[in-house]
């Protein structure tokens, strides 16, 4: 073949291998070296990854605030602006804003005289009730400009499959999964909810709050518990409220609070996005430069300022419910990131996950005083220092103290014997198929690469800690048991069983 | 493919490229401006493969290169509504055991400390109306994750010590079963749609459980777990020829065995109106179900009740009874379809004791207006476009497709169940909502069930009618 002709067959070659899709099983690396980012004047962080296998593409949208941000006063309000993030904007959601806008004020300050009056030593109650009828009457004024739930509606018009989004104590997470083609729209919708919120239909949607508060945690016996357990664990830090928020405070937080919290917290530098699938990486950039862009650049909020002290010895809680037993045990330990963290996740891996786990040997199958048990780290959040759990659901004829002890003995001879080298096996192949697994789903990738960048710093993390879970040894699970499982350093709770629950 | 794929991206490079020269030249769309979306990238069908071995055991593969693992997925006829009415918990604890009790040549324990330490799983179980085996693992581990998942299959030794530790597990459920205001909700009303003792809503007790012999359970495994009675799914990084032969060999000792399962269990409802109470004095918020006997998925009218269903519960039942009055954070109204056995229609909530009745009555008037007027051509439109656009969504990773096949074999549907589906859903209009709304939900004969504490209601239940109360004190064993 002449030289000429041979060039361009190789041209061709080249660029036909560079067209094709790898063959080859992704390694960490190759998923790694996929993954591009851009940071956007004001501060926003975009990661994006390319994953043409299906014409979808997921959002995660990653704001770093949660109830942990939280004040007395103002607990649940974290979770109440997720709500009211579904409300619309100036465009979304309503039928002429101009008019809804005149009436927020009136229906702010009637609601803001109906709780001067509630303080009251002695409220005047004919007075409420007629502020009360005045504010329903406003309300119902401002009902008729709302498009009720237009948000969800013209998202799931356009196909997300995934619209939701979740609060928990270190940050509130927006979620969608969209056909491909519809990437513009994505953009437009989202960035317009975060640079024109209204928060429109804000009495009512408390109420709602109320029911969820009701329904996951006032009528559960578990609930209860854990609600009482954190405010144990925790005197100072605000892991000690629950998400949803205590019930006062969610009455009496105003509309202004909301507006304030969003200002101080929703700045593009405290947003963090993953966008996974098929999708074009200059065509989001460019995008996002342009949607997201518009959105004003604001000093970084101050950061949560309290630290929870040492405890100065072992805590009790005890919640009273129509409930068999139900034992929860917690080791105060250092926030995400530590250098004890990996040692953390394997002692916790090898000591209570699994059938073959310490506990399930011994609690289950041995001695068959707990029907369920097991280890779990992290918990409430993992941004601050929280906590290593244990827990225990006992069989009938057996008690949360005998369970208690026996968690106690495993505990010991961990510090006493450590760990085999199979049950470190265990725990760092568990670790890498987890993560393998938990790539598989555009959304999962998405949640990961922010969860990553936000908490920890870089999102390349997600896959180098990998190397310091394979790095545990034995002895480092012995000294984080020494350190940290330590009777002062524990809260335990549980459940008493109410005499007629039986 | 590839064409689309770089019209696409060249589409974009152009959008970037004006954006780089004239700075302003490209503005932000409003979010109702219109937008021209692209042509939408084609989805790729993977191939699956189907084999029939000697044994009449039936696979399927599809393979993934994208991940070094593999996922596996048998199923097999049969089902907790094949076992007597005196062993309730049979047909559960047999797929429990199979798992745990171990084989010919490994304790349970021993086998739950293998795959642990190989970060694989494999588990059985035997459920209302199926039973099967799963297995997930690194590539690197098929080969001993077959071997055992075939010991498992075929030389399983029940242990009398895993049994009675199953029984165990029962008995704590059953001890627990009360304390979780949502379980006994759910548990309650299916009860009153098919009937207490009747297999589809029937539960353990203690008696049942204490009957349950070793026997029992060998039999019923037999009875199920045989070759020519499985249907296997297996798909992610391995070649297909080279899969099957590793099956075939470790199941080659695995003869087909007649399998001979009793008939289905009839389901047998007269609708009618109750009104239904459980005392929980404990919480402050009410759980309510209202509602009858639901269908089957292979109703000609299945299209056009997913349609309805989905303006029945979004568009009337949460934007009303949530958003609008603030009621509730959970609300529904579903008229809910199987396979192989007629569902429950259930609308509810969970509302704060002192609006129960009012709550009520909105979830009885919502069921009533969808049977007599007209949905909205804007909320058709809508529910329409929400099911038709997510369609893709059915088709973005092996391991959903191949399951999906599975289930339609199993149950006897066409393997293009899901296209044909979305066919119909276009065709749906708004006579056809009204017309299937009047025939299958029934407002005026509905049962009520209300948990929750009657002392702080906002009006007595009897104003609903006659209250018939329901105990659910636990019955000890000997009762």
């Amino acid at each position: 073949m002449p030289l000429k002709k041979r060039l361009y067959f190789l041209l061709f070659m080249i660029l036909v291998l560079l067209m094709q899709q790898p063959a080859f099983p992704q390694s960490f690396d190759h998923i790694k070296g996929a993954v591009r980012e851009f940071t956007l004047d004001n501060g926003m962080k975009f990661i994006v990854l390319e994953r043409h296998e299906a014409p979808v593409v997921s959002f995660h949208v990653y704001a770093d605030v949660g109830s942990a941000n939280e004040s007395y006063g103002i607990t649940g309000i974290s979770h109440l602006l997720e709500h009211m993030a579904f409300k619309g904007s100036k465009v979304v959601g309503t039928s002429n804003y101009e008019a809804e806008k005149a009436l927020f004020p009136k229906m702010d300050e009637l609601y803001d005289k109906l709780k001067r009056e509630h303080w009251k030593v002695k409220p005047d109650t004919a007075l409420i009730a007629e502020l009360s009828k005045e504010l329903e009457a406003l309300r119902g004024q401002a009902k008729q400009y709302v498009v009720n739930n237009e948000f969800f509606d013209m998202l799931e018009r356009e196909g997300d499959d995934a619209v939701n989004a979740y609060t928990s104590n270190d940050a509130t997470q927006y979620i969608n999964s969209l056909p491909s083609n519809r990437l513009e729209f994505w953009m437009s919708m989202i960035s317009d909810r975060f640079l024109n919120p209204v928060f429109r239909e804000f009495y009512k949607e408390k109420d709602v709050v109320m029911e969820e508060r009701r329904l996951s945690l006032e009528t559960q016996p578990i609930g209860k518990l854990i609600e009482d357990f954190m405010a144990t664990a925790f005197k100072a830090h605000p892991y000690h409220h629950s998400i949803v928020g205590h019930m006062s405070d969610l009455e009496n937080i105003t509309r202004q609070d909301v507006i304030g919290y969003f200002q101080k917290y929703y700045i593009p530098s405290n947003l963090t996005v993953g966008i996974v699938g098929d999708v074009n990486f200059a065509a989001v950039q460019e995008m996002a430069r342009l949607y997201f862009g518009r959105i004003s650049s604001n000093p970084k909020p101050e950061r949560v300022r309290t630290v929870e002290p040492e405890q100065w010895g072992e805590r009790r809680v005890k919640v009273r419910a129509r409930s068999q037993p139900v034992l929860l045990i917690g080791y105060h330990r250092p926030n995400a990131g530590h250098e004890d963290e990996s040692a953390l996740e394997a002692l916790a891996n090898i000591i209570g996950q699994g059938r073959s786990s310490r506990l399930y040997e011994v609690l289950v199958k041995e001695k068959r005083i707990a029907a369920q048990t097991g280890c779990f780290s992290g918990w409430p959040g993992i941004k601050f220092p929280n906590l290593i759990a244990f827990f225990a659901i006992s069989t009938p004829d057996h008690t949360s103290d005998e369970c208690l002890a026996a968690i106690d003995e495993e505990i010991g001879k961990i510090k006493q014997e450590s760990v085999k080298p199979d049950e470190l096996q265990k725990f760092k192949r568990t670790y890498k198929k987890g993560l393998i697994d938990s790539m598989k789903s555009n959304a999962s990738m998405a949640s990961l690469l922010t969860l990553n960048e936000a908490v920890l710093g870089d999102w390349r993390l997600l896959f180098d800690d990998l190397a310091k879970m394979e790095a545990v040894t034995a002895e480092d699970i012995k000294r984080v048991a020494d350190k940290y499982l330590v009777e002062d350093n524990r809260t335990v709770g549980e459940i008493i069983p109410e005499e007629s629950s039986k | 493919m590839t064409l689309i794929k770089y019209t696409r991206q060249a589409i974009f490079l152009i959008f970037a490229l004006s954006i780089g020269f004239n700075g302003s030249a490209v503005a932000q769309k409003g979010p109702k401006d219109e937008f021209l979306f692209p042509e939408l990238n084609p989805i790729k069908m993977p191939e699956i493969q189907k084999v029939t071995l000697d044994n009449g055991l039936r696979l399927f593969l599809v393979e993934d290169h994208n991940y070094p693992t593999i996922g596996i997925r048998g199923q097999v006829y049969a089902g907790s509504i094949y076992e007597p009415p005196d062993k309730v918990g049979l047909a559960s604890i047999t797929g429990t055991v199979l798992r745990t009790g171990g084989t010919e040549r490994m304790s349970g324990d021993e086998i739950d400390k293998e795959l642990e330490t190989m970060a694989a799983s494999v588990e059985t179980w035997i459920g209302l109306n199926s039973g099967g085996i799963s297995a997930s693992m690194l590539k690197d581990d098929l080969d001993r994750c077959l071997q055992l998942m075939a010991e498992i299959l075929t030389k399983p030794v029940f242990s009398e010590n895993k049994i009675e530790l199953a029984k165990i597990n029962m008995r704590t459920g059953i001890s627990r079963r009360n304390d979780d205001v949502n379980e006994i909700t759910g548990r309650e009303f299916e009860k009153l749609i098919y009937g207490g003792a009747h297999p589809y809503a029937r539960h353990t007790e203690y008696a049942t459980v204490d009957a349950i012999t070793r026997d029992d359970i060998v039999d019923f495994y037999r009875s199920c777990f045989q070759p020519n009675n499985m249907l296997l799914a297996v798909w992610g990084d391995f070649k297909t020829k080279e899969m099957v032969n590793k099956i075939k060999r470790v199941l080659k000792d695995w003869p087909a065995k007649p399998v001979k399962l009793p008939p289905k269990p009839e389901v047998d409802y007269k609708d009618r109106y109750t009104v239904n109470y459980i005392n929980k004095p404990d919480v402050n918020q009410s759980n309510i179900m209202i509602g009858h006997l639901g269908g089957l998925m292979n109703n000609p009218d299945y299209p056009t009740l997913i349609v309805m269903n989905n303006i029945l519960s979004w568009d009337r039942m949460f934007k009303r009874i949530r958003t609008d009055e603030g009621l509730a954070y959970n609300v529904w109204g579903y008229y809910d379809s199987n396979y192989d056995y007629p569902g429950v229609f259930s609308a509810g909530a969970q509302t704060k004791s002192a609006s129960t009745v009012h709550a009520i009555e909105l979830i009885l008037e919502e069921m009533k207006k969808i049977t007599e007027q007209e949905v909205t051509d804007e909320e058709l439109k809508k529910a329409k476009d929400k099911y038709l656009n997510s369609f893709v969504f059915n088709f973005d990773s092996q391991a959903k497709i191949i399951n999906r096949m599975l289930t339609y074999t199993y149950f006897g549907y066409p393997v293009d169940f899901a296209d044909k589906l979305k066919e119909q859903v276009e065709k749906v209009g708004k006579a056809d909502v009204l017309q299937a709304a009047k025939k299958y939900l029934h407002p005026g004969k509905v049962q009520i069930l209300v948990v929750g504490n009657k002392e702080e209601f906002d009006r007595p239940l009897s104003t609903l009618g006659e209250v018939n109360v329901i105990d659910i004190t636990i019955p000890q064993a000997g009762e």
